[in-house]
């Protein structure tokens, strides 16, 4: 029974049943004494009404019974009986409906007063009698004579009555409390499954929307808007989980197709200039060009390839790290000469702040790549009479260095790309210089010395790269490297 | 025939030019996706070889660009874009080809010459016209039954009047589809050509089979006894 909806449907049918069940039997109980002690109330006036009746005369008890006032006690179908004892077990009186039958000569009592009780009638019907002890008042003409013989002594009087008038009633109650039971329950059990139908149906929606969504329709939103409180959070996961797999699927195809160009593009390249080359050879002048195209073309896949297989070596932990301690001034000098043609020719401000003693405990090797990298990006990448700023940083222990660079077609929504393989801000990836893996290769060497790398627009045309978590030098090796 | 090749790859530019120029095709280049799009917009091809990823344009917009100008002219797409997505992309959009990079060289010549029959309403048949037959395929001439040796353009030429047999085509037909853009003409190459045509196609005695249109251009055609 996996099925919410089944549960929830069976766990109400079960539980409305056991409470109307219980509410049926609480209701009959309460009625059935409500009705019983009514019984009891007038089958105790019926007594009183015979201790009323009942008169002392010298001795001798008399009670002035007759059908006229007690015509209960001579009914021919379901008779009320009594019987009268003296203290010593004598019956004085009884009522003819006893016929040779007898009473038993018994009283409860309580804090109240006397009690009824069940009794097996003479007739053997199930019937109901209440027993009191009473000293029977004087004749009205003797009351005020001197000295008369009063009995002292209490008698006890038994008054019985049939119950099938109020089992009957009783019968009934039970009757239709099951019937009214029986009709809820089945009502229950049509109302039960719609109310529930109607509360999961924001449920059932959002199972038809959830099928609904594969590859081809990571777009899509679930909206939350109406949404049950409940549903409203996993809605607002859903969309974000949906937005995630959308934005790794975009990156997958766009690694894909970015791939796809950067190494089918120059196959097709050479593969074209040899087969033209092949064809009409006549030509020494096309042949010359078509050679020193297919050696540019050759250069630029080893370029590709080594960057892969440099990245493949990072991510497997195969780049050997040496650390030493490596002075940043004169590095960063070294780097910059053969950048200072392009530097010149585009008409670049660089501004470098680096403190002459600045030193990193870092790979040599892997941290000029590094900032190789970072430079000839900046330099690239600036436009002509734009700006490019160099700083390193020292906090305590850690050092920074941020490089800036002016940018006139970079936003905030492609910060999150630049260290993917092979992403280019130009979706044509026209320049054949560039594949887009110096970044990414970058962040891993970077990662590969504990350090990280990451981007910021510092304004909207420019932006810096940061590579922080640089380790200084401890103060004896600073004038080392 | 005349063809416009959209690519950003100079070297793709320089090595597919020069075989299509090669096979009697006049090439026009473009590098970017604007100047391919006036191009094509400009001239009339008789089909069009278009990368997708270009700077400034990008193939599937200028191939949308043409179609809503209702521009038919036979496009190949040629890309480095290999899934079925791009590809049933590609051809949705109006592309009539496409082809996947690398390439084989004769693979896209025949592509485009299969695209280039088409602008004609022909199929890859060889074309008889009275004892003339050319099989454009393996690029042959034969008249009454003997083989003639044209150069390519000449072929091109040929080739050109035979698919507009009965119209007369003007020199400025010619000129269009015969020659690329750059190329600078002398004011009578075409009248050149077509007399070293004739020459050729005359020299089994037959009938001539090209005629000038005074003032009109010229047409081929088998003239009635």
């Amino acid at each position: 029974m996996n099925s919410i909806r089944r549960r929830l449907t069976v766990g109400l049918l079960i539980g409305f049943c056991l409470l109307w069940a219980a509410g049926g039997t609480m209701l009959y109980f309460t009625i059935r004494e409500e009705l019983t002690e009514e019984f009891d109330r007038a089958l105790k006036a019926t007594a009183e009404g015979l201790e009323a009746l009942t008169t002392q005369d010298k001795g001798s008890v008399d009670v002035d019974f007759s059908g006229e006032f007690m015509p209960g006690f001579a009914r021919q179908r379901f008779p009320d009986y009594f019987q009268m004892w003296q203290d010593g077990g004598a019956t004085i009186k009884r009522s003819p409906s006893l016929k040779e039958g007898d009473l038993p000569d018994r009283i409860i009592s309580s804090a109240r007063g006397p009690k009824c009780w069940n009794l097996s009638l003479p007739d053997g019907r199930p019937g109901r009698a209440i027993g009191i002890r009473f000293v029977p008042q004087m004749e009205e003409d003797t009351k005020n004579q001197p000295s008369p013989m009063k009995l002292s002594e209490p008698v006890t009087l038994v008054v019985a009555r049939h119950r099938a008038p109020l089992d009957h009633r009783l019968h009934l109650l039970a009757t239709a409390l099951l019937l009214v039971g029986g009709a809820v329950v089945v009502m229950t059990g049509f109302a039960v499954p719609a109310i529930v139908g109607r509360g999961l149906a924001p449920l059932k929606r959002l199972e038809e929307h959830v099928a609904s969504v594969d590859a081809h329709s990571l777009q899509l939103r679930f909206p939350t808007d109406g949404l049950p409180t409940e549903l409203r959070p996993i809605c607002q996961r859903l969309n974000e989980l949906l937005a995630r797999l959308q934005a790794s699927f975009e990156r997958e195809r766009r690694f894909s197709a970015d791939v796809a160009h950067e190494l089918r593009t120059p196959i097709a390249e050479l593969r074209s200039l040899t087969e033209v080359t092949l064809k009409w050879p006549d030509d020494a002048e096309a042949t010359q060009g078509a050679l020193q195209d297919a050696l540019a073309v050759a250069l630029q896949m080893e370029s590709i390839a080594t960057g892969l297989l440099a990245l493949a070596r990072c991510e497997g932990g195969l780049l050997p790290v040496h650390l030493e301690p490596v002075r940043l001034s004169p590095l960063i000098k070294e780097i910059l000469q053969p950048l200072s043609d392009q530097i010149r020719a585009k008409l670049i401000t660089v501004s470098v702040v680096v403190p002459d003693d600045a030193c990193w405990l870092a790979d040599p090797t892997v941290l000029r790549a590094i900032f190789t990298n970072l430079l000839s990006n900046a330099v690239q990448y600036c436009p002509a009479s734009g700006s490019v700023r160099l700083t390193i940083e020292t906090s305590g222990q850690r050092g920074q260095l941020s490089v800036s660079n002016t940018t006139n077609d970079l936003d905030a929504d492609d910060l999150p790309h630049l260290f993917e393989r092979f992403w280019r801000k130009d979706p044509a990836r026209s320049s054949p210089e560039h594949c887009g893996l110096g970044l990414a290769l970058t962040k891993a060497y970077a990662e590969a010395l504990a350090m990280e790398l990451r981007a910021e627009l510092t304004n909207p045309k420019e932006i810096t790269l940061v590579l922080s978590g640089g380790q200084t030098c401890p103060d004896a090796t600073r004038g080392a490297g | 025939m005349r063809v416009l090749l959209i690519e950003d790859s100079p070297r793709l530019q320089t090595s597919v030019g020069r075989g299509l120029r090669k096979a009697g095709y006049a090439v026009d280049i473009a590098g970017d996706g604007k100047q391919g799009l006036w191009l094509a917009e400009s001239n009339e091809y008789d089909s069009v070889i278009l990368d997708l990823m270009l700077p400034g344009l990008d193939g599937l917009s200028l191939l949308r660009r043409l179609r809503q100008q209702e521009n038919n002219v036979p496009v190949l797409i040629l890309t480095a874009r290999d899934t079925v997505d791009d590809r049933v992309r590609g051809l949705q959009q109006g592309a009539d080809d496409y082809l996947i990079k690398p390439f084989a060289l004769e693979e896209l010549l025949a592509r485009v010459h299969t695209l280039c029959r088409r602008r004609y309403g022909r199929k890859n048949v060889p074309l008889v016209i009275g004892d003339m037959k050319i099989d454009t395929v393996a690029r042959t001439v034969t008249r009454a039954g003997q083989a003639l040796d044209l150069a390519p353009r000449e072929f091109s030429l040929l080739e050109y009047l035979a698919l507009r047999r009965g119209e007369v085509v003007s020199r400025s037909d010619i000129e269009a589809h015969l020659y690329g853009e750059s190329a600078e003409l002398m004011s009578n190459a075409v009248d050149s050509a077509i007399s070293s045509l004739r020459r050729k196609l005359g020299a089994t005695d037959a009938e001539p089979l090209i005629h000038t249109r005074r003032g009109m251009g010229y047409v081929l055609e088998v003239k009635p006894a």
